[in-house]
């Protein structure tokens, strides 16, 4: 219960075996291994290629990831996949590995083809929006019923196919007419904003009616690469876009047919994967020609499974298991009972325990646990979150933190239906159900002491938390000066809040607050200055009792839930009039529980946790830990039997 | 029935419980969503991330509300009869909201840019969002406390 400890192991093996014990460590998954590099060692690593030829090995890995990924990725839209959510992840035997691996060379043949289709795909899309505008160009002079290689200079005539903007068309026109040219205009089409125009003109006008163009701003249409009339042209271009329809209707079908081949291209990616992931620990090792030198973290109780793996596999390695140094920067890996791990991942959100300090993970569950109920407070709510998160639970094959934050909800449903039947609230007053203790809203002050009285609790365990980590440390002194006299002092200013005891709770806060003032200066030199610390300090006072106060949202959140469901409940009353009326207070119902439900819940979860970091680990905790990372088989597709 | 400035002035008051920090939460859950869709079209796996933040400062709109109803609830605007409230009974009323009418409205758009500054946590470092949920959660303490007087306020006065 709390931080695992951890030995720090050396291993001594030959290169040759190398291969091997780095992979029996992966299967076993308990060992993280650890950079040599700021150690202090007499190996030259240098004069001989060590870190060089891994990383060839590692780059031609690269290499192949990459175009695995690219087939799965390129394969992806083509397949149905089952959600691993629900199904979990396929699984692929070691025998069927095995198969695969000597089939290798195919499946990269596959890819190459695959990439083939692949390019062929995209020039098809090139090819299609060439098409495309050129569609939308000629589609305006479909009317024009002129093969387009006729026109230009037709011996004394020119005909010409132009494109004048709207706004200039009058004016152009006007224009023409003005010069008395030997021109005829035949408007072809009309544009939103053009107009496009066949010009037939005598030869001898030529230069005139190219400065009213130029005027005009008139472009001419020339129909480059193409014959025959629009309409024709129009209908060939259609004929080809449909021709790269069913081009690509045929390759998409080739593609589809090789969708059956994507488990195989994950699991061989998943392989190669793990073998990167195996690799990369390499360069983080020392060696010479013949032997190289590995240190490693090992939890405690995994020590003698380790040593167990490595000998099945050689008889030639050196194993030493040592303790870690002042200096050295443990890993952390936690244990906890079951009913607690779910309150883990409160901690981790904020940091990692490090690995000299106390596991708060215990002692904050029963606390979140309390907290995140008396802010939801109502027990249907606490059923449905509590059903909701069970069914996810039973039917999702949840993982890692996922899996966490789904159990902390299951445990908190049952939080929040305990407050629920103490508070009597059923969906808010929907279902009249009489409290254990009493209805908030009769007695919110009762619930506010309540809530202040909850996080004075947290707060003395905070302090006395603090305090054993000094005796722990060895510094018994620290700790009953200095959280000692504060839980004195403390003690007696919540003594005075009881009309029966302030006779004594005056002493008490006396005796503390004096305390505190002779001795919180001590680690000054000076007599005055001592004393001024001393006086100073007590106005950590004021820390406290907005510490304390804080803990009222305790009881806001938990109005806050009860009379929106009220609302929430009369607003649906208001609607049942008629049948009509009937269906939509139903879905007012639903609809308004199910969002306060889910609103309320991420309020419960967001200042539960707030309370935990702000009020409860500032008094102790420090956090700053890094995490347990054991070299072990982690694939990204498939579940790998190795 | 007659109708009192007391009961317009507590009217007054629950109408600015509600809209102000309807406002404040309006305009933050709107900022923090024009943050959140940047992040999202590079990585829309980041949604449901970003969604958590972007509901932080919507909960000032909903404390507004439960604080309106508190009084529609006291003055018996609920039910069948209206309470002949006095003008200081009315004026009581309309300072218990001011609490969270103004609280509610400050803090909200406060904890919108501390929330937009998460998204910019979620964009870099996906898995340290808790801490960005953390600093916009310490705005909303306010909130919670303003809410608390004025809700402590309501039920302490004596209306009947």
């Amino acid at each position: 219960m709390a931080i695992v400890k951890m030995k720090k192991m050396y291993l001594f093996g030959l290169n040759e075996e190398r291969d091997k014990i780095v992979g029996v460590l992966q299967k076993l998954g308990a060992a993280e291994i650890a950079d040599l590099k700021e150690e202090d060692i007499d190996i030259d690593i240098t004069e001989h290629k060590f870190p060089e030829q891994v990383g060839n090995e590692l780059s031609k890995l690269e290499l192949k990831l990459s175009r695995l990924k690219y087939a799965i990725d390129f394969l992806k839209p083509y397949g149905k996949e089952l959600n691993p959510l629900i199904y979990g992840r396929p699984k692929t035997s070691r025998e069927k590995l095995q198969d695969l691996l000597n089939r290798e060379r195919e499946v990269f043949d596959l890819i190459d083809s695959l990439s083939g289709l692949d390019q062929k795909l995209s020039r098809l899309k090139t090819e299609e929006s060439r098409i495309r505008n050129q569609v939308e160009l000629i589609k305006p002079w479909e009317r024009l019923d002129i093969p387009v290689e006729e026109l230009g200079e037709t011996g004394s005539v020119e005909a010409r196919a132009v494109v004048v903007s709207k706004k200039n068309f009058k004016a152009f026109r006007d224009k023409m007419a003005e010069k008395e040219l030997a021109v005829e205009i035949i408007p072809v089409e009309e544009g939103r904003e053009e107009g496009f125009l066949l010009i037939v003109y005598h030869v001898s006008a030529k230069s005139d009616i190219q400065e009213v163009f130029k005027e005009f701003s008139v472009d001419t249409e020339r129909f480059e690469g193409f014959t025959g009339t629009p309409a024709k042209i129009l209908a060939e271009l259609q004929e080809r876009l449909k021709a790269i329809e069913t081009e690509r209707q045929r390759i998409k079908a080739e593609i589809s047919t090789l969708v059956n081949r994507l488990l195989d291209i994950k699991a061989l990616y998943d392989y190669w994967f793990v073998e990167r992931q195996k690799k990369e620990n390499f360069m983080k090792m020392a060696g010479t020609e013949k032997v190289f030198l590995m240190k490693a973290w090992v939890p405690e109780p995994s020590v003698g499974a380790v040593k167990e793996a490595i000998t099945s596999v050689t008889s030639a390695a050196h194993i030493i298991f040592t303790e870690p140094s002042e200096e050295d920067d443990i890993p952390v890996v936690l244990s906890n009972p079951r009913l607690v791990q779910p309150f883990e991942i409160i901690t981790e959100l904020y940091s990692l325990p490090n690995p000299r300090e106390i596991d708060p993970n215990v002692f904050m569950a029963p606390f979140y646990f309390v907290f995140f109920g008396m802010m939801v407070s109502d027990a249907a709510y606490g059923l449905v979150l509590s059903l909701l998160s069970g069914l996810a639970l039973w039917k999702l094959k949840l993982k890692g933190m996922g899996k966490k934050l789904v159990e902390l909800l299951f445990l908190g449903g049952i939080s929040t239906f305990i407050w629920g039947m103490i508070f009597g609230s059923w969906f808010g007053d929907l279902i009249k159900v009489k409290p254990l203790w009493l209805n908030p809203l009769d007695n919110p002050l009762a619930v506010l002491f309540l809530s202040f009285g909850l996080g004075l609790i947290q707060i003395y365990t905070g302090i006395i938390l603090s305090a054993y980590k000094n005796i722990r440390n060895g510094k018994i002194v620290d700790a009953l000066l200095d959280q000692g006299l504060w839980l004195v002092l403390l003690t007696g200013l919540v003594m005075m809040a009881f009309p029966n005891l302030t006779r004594i709770a005056k002493y008490v806060t006396i005796a503390g607050a004096g305390g505190l003032v002779l001795t919180q200066g001590r680690s000054q030199k000076n007599i005055l200055k001592k004393f001024i610390s001393g006086l100073l300090s007590l106005y950590n006072v004021t820390g406290y009792l907005s510490d304390v106060l804080s803990y009222s949202r305790l009881l806001a959140l938990g109005l806050a839930t009860g009379v929106i469901a009220t609302v929430i409940n009369t607003m649906a009353r208001m609607l049942g009039v008629n049948i009509f009326g009937y269906i939509a207070m139903l879905l007012v119902l639903i609809g308004g529980h199910l969002f306060n439900v889910a609103a309320n819940a991420l309020g419960a979860y967001v200042h539960s946790s707030r309370l935990q970091y702000i009020e409860f680990f500032g008094k102790f905790y420090e956090g700053g830990g890094k995490p347990f990372q054991p070299l072990r088989i982690e694939t990204k597709y498939v579940d790998l039997e190795v | 029935m007659e109708v009192t400035l007391g009961q317009v002035l507590a009217l007054l008051g629950a109408a600015m419980a509600v809209f102000l920090p309807g406002i404040g939460s309006a305009k933050g859950v709107g900022m923090v969503g024009e943050a959140a869709a940047g992040v999202v079209t590079e990585d829309p796996s980041k949604f449901s991330q970003t969604l958590i933040l972007q509901a932080l400062p919507g909960t000032q709109g909903i404390y507004g509300l439960l604080t309106g109803f508190v009084v529609m609830q006291r003055i018996g605007i609920l039910g069948e009869n209206l309470l002949p409230l006095t003008t200081y009974q009315g004026l009581l009323v309309f300072v218990a909201c001011l609490p969270i009418a103004i609280v509610g409205l400050l803090s909200a758009i406060l904890q919108a840019r501390a929330a937009v500054a998460g998204v910019g946590i979620v964009a870099k470092r996906p898995e340290e969002v808790a801490k960005g949920i953390t600093y916009a959660a310490m705005v909303e303490t306010y909130a919670v406390l303003a809410l608390l007087a004025s809700i402590l306020m309501l039920f302490g006065l004596k209306l009947a």
